[in-house]
């Protein structure tokens, strides 16, 4: 446990609305480069965990702490400074789609800079070349100048993937980043997050909807089931029979090659 | 063997019944009626602006009334000819109003070749009525053209009853038959028949009879208007806009936003609903009617306040969450949220909305007038209950310009926001 980089302690989350339990007496540590899928039935708790890692949704119960600093008891303004180290994409992009492709970048800096500055959109030069060259690292370079909604899935995908990389993360969530794309686009995005993980050492939590994707790039997989753990490990153990206990006795698993 | 529809053989033909043959009767009346009332159409607008200006150049260059000029048969045939024409070479009133426009059978646009023939066979086919029964009918058939929508990209099009300038435009022809009409009953002896006709066709005479005179003063009292609902519009956006913040449904959560939601929507439903002439007299009431266009700008203003905050706030309510999540997720404060999450979702309708509302407001302004709310509106009022005819004629035509003029800017504005 000494080099848990991020601990999970009885994390629940209970949705007020509906009265859902989402997540349930939740507890696991991830180490600091480690490349954990998240896999599970919809509805599972998924999104709602990595939500809470980062804070846009307020656990219940439970404590996250993550590089030594307990993140559920932070006020707003040190959550933010927090924030900033983790970066987040999105199964539906979440892009400024009117805007140019390399101001959606840019967004990705407004966790270090001053309000004043972030309001009259005064990105430093500094910042317009990494926005750059970042861009030029998920092959978008030429499109930088192109609006955000003029970009196939793909590529609004990669956008992402480029504001993220603004952030300088630590810690890359990723909830369901490749469920809108097909396969062979999904397993480009996937390797970019592959490459952000051995390259740059970011630790990543991804959710994954196909377990052929998770086994492939996963160097460790963790399984909900109505906001329980019910499986982890590493991708090699998951067998039929764990497959059928995760996802139902009806279940088949698909390939995406 | 071929499949025949069912009940081809065993069943008697459709049209050997009566209910059988009053439908085949009412599509041919349809179809009839379609081209015949295209052709119609035209006609009678190259009728009414032939008549129109003819009218207007005698009786401002001559001061006498008349109609066409020529002797009425040449009138008929050369009205009709010119209908053809423009039916066959430009767009033309009948074509714009059904949304159609002529094309080649694979879509092109047509070759001048076509529009001859076109023109041509229009003799043969539309004169002599019956023969329309045809569909489609000879001329289009001879020609190799037929009529197709017009296709706006991104928008459903609008049809022309539906839209204001369309009926601004429909309005200002009926007024103008209504108007010859009553006029050619005075000057005709008919007057006799209906003794009231007489007083009426003296009063839309006079309508159409511009008054130069007060031209000046009116256009001072129309730009007053115009501010009046400017301003209105300007300060009610000011108010309007963090209001509306206030009034979204999904930003205001919490048991105390839930209750300054609930009143803000309340309130704004109840100030709403009550006209802006009733809150005109309130306002006359309270500022006293020395300042009437304050008092007509302040119950615009309050009216469009009301309006907008909703509109405003439908519109926040319906913008995607996911790009707050992301923004939000980067570290950014809550001011660059609203910033980068919110505004770029909401800026291009909400001025769309503004735009709109102004355009209500000019002709709102007008009608704030009428109950002493200042601006053209009570010059129009003056002028009614002093039975000032042509003085009135002559104000009513400057508001049409004026709301048409406004309306088609703000529709074109809107349409490049959209
Ligand atoms: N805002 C909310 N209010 C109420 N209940 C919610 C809310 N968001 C999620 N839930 C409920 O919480 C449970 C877990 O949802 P979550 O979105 O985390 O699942 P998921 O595993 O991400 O599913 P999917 O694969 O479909 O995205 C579900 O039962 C869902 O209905
Ligand atoms: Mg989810």
């Amino acid at each position: 446990m000494t080099d848990a980089y991020l601990r999970i302690e009885d994390l629940t989350k209970v949705y007020e609305r509906g009265q859902v339990v989402a997540l349930r007496d939740l507890s696991f540590t991830v180490a600091k480069g480690e490349f954990l899928v998240v896999i599970g039935l919809s509805g599972s708790g998924k999104s709602t965990l990595l939500r809470c890692i980062n804070r846009l949704i307020e656990p219940t119960r439970g404590k996250i702490v993550l590089d030594g600093v307990e993140i559920t008891g932070l006020s707003p303004s040190r959550m933010r400074r927090v924030r900033r180290r983790i970066g987040m994409i999105f199964q539906q992009f979440n892009l400024i789609r009117r805007s140019t492709v390399i101001a959606n970048t840019l967004t990705g800096r407004l966790g270090y800079m001053p309000t004043w500055k972030a309001m009259i959109g005064l990105f430093s030069q500094d910042d317009r070349e990494r926005a750059l060259e970042n861009l030029a690292r998920v092959g978008l370079r030429e499109k930088a100048y192109v609006r955000a909604d003029e970009l196939s899935g793909g590529q609004q995908q990669r956008v992402g993937i480029a504001r993220a990389l603004m952030q300088d993360p630590e810690l890359l969530l990723a909830d369901e980043p490749v469920s809108a794309l097909d396969p062979a686009t999904s397993h480009s995005i996937m390797q970019y997050l592959e490459w952000m993980n051995r390259e740059r050492g970011v630790t990543v939590l991804a959710s994954l909807h196909f377990l052929s994707l998770a086994r492939r790039y996963g160097t460790r997989i963790i399984a909900l089931k109505d906001g329980q753990l019910v499986f982890d490990g590493p991708p090699k153990l998951i067998d039929n029979a764990k497959f059928k206990e995760i996802y139902g006795e009806d279940a088949e698993e698909v390939e995406v090659r | 063997m071929r499949d025949y529809p069912e009940g081809y053989l065993s069943e008697r033909p459709s049209w050997t019944t009566a209910a059988g043959l009053a439908d085949l009767v009412s599509a041919k009346l349809t179809v009839v009626g379609r081209g015949l009332s295209r052709s119609l159409l035209d006609i009678l607008a190259v009728a009414l602006l032939w008549v129109l200006v003819t009218y207007i150049y005698l009786w401002y260059g001559h001061k006498i009334y008349g109609y066409t000029v020529i002797p009425w048969w040449l009138f008929g045939v050369l009205t009709v000819e010119l209908g053809a024409l423009w039916g066959a070479f430009g767009v033309s009133p009948a074509q714009r109003l059904s949304g159609r426009r002529l094309v080649r059978e694979d879509g092109g646009s047509p070759r001048l070749s076509q529009r001859v023939v076109y023109w041509l066979a229009w003799h043969v086919s539309v004169v002599p009525v019956l023969t329309l029964l045809v569909e489609p009918p000879l001329h289009e058939r001879l020609s190799g053209l037929r009529f197709e929508r017009v296709r706006t990209t991104g928008a459903a099009p609008i049809p022309w009853y539906r839209t204001s300038t369309g009926l601004y435009t429909a309005g200002v022809m009926v007024a103008t038959v209504v108007a010859a009409i009553g006029v050619t009953v005075t000057w005709t002896n008919l007057q006799r028949l209906i003794s009231d006709a007489w007083r009426t066709a003296k009063f839309w005479q006079a309508l159409v009879s511009p008054d130069t005179s007060i031209l000046q003063a009116s256009f001072r009292d129309l730009i007053v208007t115009v501010f009046m609902a400017v301003m209105a519009t300007t300060f009610s956006v000011i108010v309007a806009v963090p209001l509306s913040f206030l009034a979204a449904r999904n930003l205001m959560k919490g048991p105390l936003g839930r209750i300054v939601y609930t009143l803000l929507r309340g309130t704004m439903s109840i100030v709403r609903s009550i006209e802006p002439i009733v809150w005109a007299i309130v306002f006359l009431v309270w500022v006293t009617a020395r300042r009437a266009p304050f008092a007509g700008l302040l119950a615009l203003w309050v009216h469009s306040i009301a309006d907008l905050v909703k509109l405003y706030a439908e519109q926040l309510e319906s913008i995607n969450p996911g790009l707050i999540e992301a923004i939000t997720s980067t570290g950014a404060g809550r001011l660059s949220v609203l910033r980068y999450a919110v505004v770029p979702q909401i800026i291009n309708p909400y001025v769309s909305f503004t735009l709109y509302r102004w355009d209500i407001n000019i002709r709102m302004a007008t009608v704030v007038g009428v109950v002493g709310g200042g601006g053209i509106g009570q010059r129009l009022y003056s002028y009614v209950s002093g039975q000032q005819w042509s003085l009135a004629g002559t104000v009513m035509l400057m508001i049409v310009i004026l709301v048409w003029a406004i309306d088609y800017l703000s529709a074109r504005l809107r349409a490049k926001l959209a």
